[in-house]
């Protein structure tokens, strides 16, 4: 009776905190299936089945990292001249193919892959796999193509040099990474002007084999049917794997403070970066975690500190780019150019508590549950899932990390973070801001009075 | 900017067959529009919440204001801490996010479906009210002037795609006024105008609710009626813009500039209709023919054969009131704003004169259906956009399982006619250059 009575009562009142979760019900994750065709191509499968659509991707196992020290970006050179001719077809007959079956064709190349990528409704999957085979087996490069490509492409590295994002993080490779391989961020217009096609066709030669590939299928697509259509179009396809690229040992250079002069840019950003983790580091799971915590989203410690209590940016984020090898770990935070400085001493001051202090149990937890809804979001497009199977097949982990995810993000502890953090962050990391210098060289110098100004003509 | 995105539910042939969106719609008593869409397959929902008030509402002299009071919705509530709709997100493993459009603001999370019974308090507590402090008003006002930074002043062609594209092409809508505002505008904003705003446009009778996902009906209903069919219908009328945007009566040419601006480009634009225009399919098939991929009419004629172009974009931009259509193209090195003028002028002047091949028009609809398909089926986020679109621009759901019937129905003759009948008006002409001052 009483009980009721405080039941109506409560009903009938405004409730003044949220109502607390029910039980959370079970994620369902995908379970792709691989099998290996007979000249050594690797098809990945994972099925989802209920809209019409195919995600493609055809992965070649080696990308930028295999350019030839004096041609930077010769892989993503090579993936995008795929489309602009092969031995039957114009590019134009290529796109117009393509696009008649409402499909989508792009090719290109990061570190550690080339790709080209297919999307389409599963009814039209046939024929725009043929499409897909024809640009990966058969291209020609052309030189009429390859001169107009090349033109294209240095007018887009133009305009790149002038957007204050990808220039600033142009120069932060060069300052992290001087000669060791990860020095170049891809196509220089140097580089695109001195590649040739006879450069293209022995990367070609060498890279694109079927040993050296990974064919992707997720969607409404069976193991069976993508089998059959693997045989089909890449059956025939031979090539031996290739030898490994020779190893380019160089060490990193000491940490510098580099100002990147943009004369009248309306923004400055500043980045502190440094060497970080392989994919296949078994700190994965604690560094996804620990950048979380530090900057992966809107409710991580910069952004509460750089935007949220002091409006100083509208987006500040670390990240990690897990390569084959250590990719680069950074912070990025765009701020009016007045504010470089004082942007530049909280990311320092949190990289310092993150180290130092273990973050609380709460914290972490929330962070983590971030993680891990991200993962189950990142899985509900098929290109998502052909990403993370694609990623998991090239660094050659196990599919079934996939189940084990979210229990490796689970076991995290705070003691963990901190230690991860204290390895990570020890020693100086490189600062890279960018922006219109005369407006905050003097602020930063105080700071740091080894700073150097260059100009941002003399990023590549 | 914003593109309309109307969905199209049909396949593209008859074995592809896409099951329609299934639906259930209810209007409160406050006058709320709520619908929900069931579907297990994940254990998460999408929550959208729209109010019918977008960039186009902003006050007088206070450009950007739709968008700084979006940002403002985060902060505190009687019963709410500020960010705590982050807390409730993001913290247990969901995502939260918000748009300002010209015409609507739009509010939706991602979330574990245990979670829906919080996120519905939730969302009812800012509809009921806001609780804004100076100091975080200060500061959120901060953030979005770095927005506008960040938008605007940073990228090279900032200034052109978010400022002077909508300011040079209206004479009198207030579309002409950016979305993003000014850092002046932005700056005269007071706290007194937030509680203004939010009693004029954030009320029951002025939103749609639309839930997708892994939810029980029942339950839903219920804790739909509890925390926002509670909340007052108030007895004052909604503030409306009744603007018209008259016809262009000349041509007209601007010249714009901005910093570091590595290549020149040009955009032009002509007036459409609005969204709700029988000729909006028409619009979408001829947007997708002259710049859809690499074998739409632009990029083969301007980028691939003729090389004068390094890119061109292609929008058919539908809203509530009177759309544009848009040109826009960044030049290959060496070319000039005049031959790339001349050629857009020659591709636009091709369709007016000659109908479009069968086969060509049936590459734009399978490219349109296809794109449609990805992002309007593969996501919970995606299906309740597409009953948002149907219900803002059409006051009426049902229209996202119909439009593919439509779409299909747009014959070569309709493409030509719409072609002349808007691209025939009075463009107007924006070239953009390097120069210090904007």
């Amino acid at each position: 009776m009483i009980a009721l009575l405080f039941v109506l009562l409560a009903a009938m009142q405004v409730e003044t905190t949220p109502p607390p979760p029910e039980p959370p019900r079970p994620v369902q994750l995908p379970r792709p299936v691989q099998s290996t065709l007979p000249n050594g191509l690797r098809v990945v499968v994972a099925e989802k089945h209920g809209v019409p659509l195919v995600a493609a991707r055809l992965l070649i196992a080696s990308g930028n990292e295999a350019d030839p020290p004096d041609l930077p970006g010769l892989a993503e050179m090579t993936a995008a001249m795929l489309t602009k001719r092969t031995t039957t077809r114009s590019a134009e007959q290529i796109a117009r193919d393509i696009e008649v079956l409402g499909a989508t064709l792009d090719s290109g190349a990061d570190w550690d892959s080339s790709f080209v990528a297919v999307d389409v409704m599963s009814s039209r999957l046939p024929k725009a796999m043929g499409y897909m085979a024809d640009v990966v087996l058969h291209p020609t490069f052309q030189n009429e193509e390859l001169e107009r490509l090349r033109q294209q492409k240095i007018d887009t590295i133009r305009v790149m040099l002038k957007l204050l994002p990808k220039l600033v993080l142009r120069a932060a490779a060069q300052v992290v990474y001087g000669d060791a391989p990860y020095g170049h961020t891809g196509l220089t217009i140097a580089s695109a002007e001195a590649m040739k096609r006879e450069d293209l066709i022995a990367f070609h030669d060498r890279y694109y084999t079927p040993a050296n590939a990974i064919l992707v299928l997720a969607g409404d697509v069976t193991p069976a049917e993508a089998t059959r259509l693997a045989e089909e179009h890449f059956g025939s396809w031979k090539g031996a794997p290739p030898a490994p690229v020779p190893a380019r040992e160089a060490k990193p250079p000491a940490p510098r403070v580099v100002i990147v002069d943009l004369p009248n840019a309306g923004q400055a950003v500043v980045v502190f970066s440094r060497p970080g983790l392989a994919r296949t580091d078994p700190r994965y799971p604690v560094a996804q975690v620990m950048n979380a915590i530090l900057g992966g989203g809107l409710s991580s410690r910069l952004s509460e500190e750089i935007r949220i209590k002091r409006g100083l940016s509208y987006g500040a984020y670390s990240f990690f780019e897990f390569r084959r090898k250590g990719g680069p770990f950074s912070a990025a935070v765009l701020t009016k150019n007045e504010s470089a400085a004082e942007v530049a001493g909280l990311i320092a001051a949190e990289m310092k508590r993150i180290a130092e202090d273990p973050a609380p149990a709460d914290e972490v937890a929330a962070r983590k549950a971030t993680l891990i809804g991200n993962f189950g979001r990142s899985l509900e497009t098929n290109a998502g899932l052909a990403q993370l199977v694609g990623q998991l097949s090239l660094y050659e982990i196990n599919l079934d990390e996939i189940r084990h995810y979210i229990e490796s993000v689970d076991s995290v502890s705070p003691a963990q973070v901190q230690q991860f953090a204290n390895e990570l962050l020890a020693g100086r990391p490189s600062i890279i801001i960018a922006g219109d210098a005369k407006k905050f060289v003097d602020s930063v110098k105080k700071e740091f009075p080894d700073a150097e100004v260059i100009p941002a003509s003399s990023v590549k | 900017m914003r593109r309309l995105l109307v969905y199209f539910l049909f396949a593209l042939s008859a074995n592809a067959a896409v099951v329609p969106i299934a639906y259930r719609h209810r209007t409160l008593a406050n006058g709320l529009e709520v619908y929900s869409i069931e579907d297990h397959t994940t254990p998460t929902v999408a929550i959208e919440v729209t109010y019918r008030v977008g960039s186009k509402d902003d006050p007088p002299h206070r450009s950007g204001f739709a968008h700084l009071f979006e940002h403002l919705m985060f902060k505190s509530t009687a019963h709410m801490k500020s960010e705590m709709m982050d807390r409730l997100t993001e913290d247990v493993g969901g995502a939260i996010h918000a748009y300002t459009g010209e015409d609507v603001t739009v509010y939706w999370e991602e979330i574990p479906s245990n979670y829906l019974h919080a996120l519905l308090w939730a969302e009812g507590e800012r509809m009921a009210s806001l609780n804004v402090d100076e100091a975080s008003f200060k500061s959120e006002r901060d953030v979005v002037k770095e927005e506008f930074r960040s938008d605007v002043l940073g990228p090279a062609y900032g200034l052109l795609y978010n400022i002077a594209v909508d300011r040079d092409s209206y004479a009198k809508h207030p579309y002409k006024r950016p979305g993003i505002g000014s850092i002046e505008d932005l700056d005269a904003a007071t706290l007194s105008d937030v509680q203004t705003f939010h009693r004029a446009f954030y009320r029951p009778d002025n939103a749609i609710l639309i839930v997708a996902g892994d939810l029980d009906p029942k339950r839903f209903d219920a804790w739909v009626d509890q925390y926002l069919g509670s909340i007052a219908k108030p007895s004052t009328p909604i503030p409306r813009v009744t603007v018209t945007e008259p016809p262009r009566p000349a041509p007209r040419r601007f010249e714009e500039h901005g910093p570091n601006v590595p290549l020149p480009a040009i955009a032009m634009t002509w007036l459409i209709p609005p969204a709700s225009s029988p000729d909006a399919e028409a619009l979408r098939l001829l947007e997708a023919i002259l710049g859809n991929g690499d074998s739409s009419r632009l990029h083969e004629s301007l980028v691939y054969r003729q090389r004068l172009a390094q890119d061109v974009t292609v929008q058919a931009s539908l809203r509530q009131n009177t759309g544009l259509f848009l040109l826009i193209s960044t030049l290959a090195s060496g070319k000039t704003t005049a031959e790339v003028e001349k050629a857009l002028r020659a591709e636009v002047k091709k369709l007016m004169e000659s109908k479009v091949p069968a086969a060509e028009l049936e590459k734009a609809k399978n490219l349109v259906i296809t794109a449609e398909l990805k992002r309007r089926r593969e996501t919970n986020v995606g299906k309740a956009s597409a009953i948002r679109d149907a219900v803002v621009f059409h006051d009426d759901a049902r229209y996202a399982n119909k439009t593919l019937d439509r779409l299909q129905a747009v014959t070569a003759a309709d493409v030509q006619q719409v072609a002349k009948k808007y691209l025939g008006g009075n463009p107007v002409v924006i070239t953009y250059t390097s120069g210090g001052s904007k």
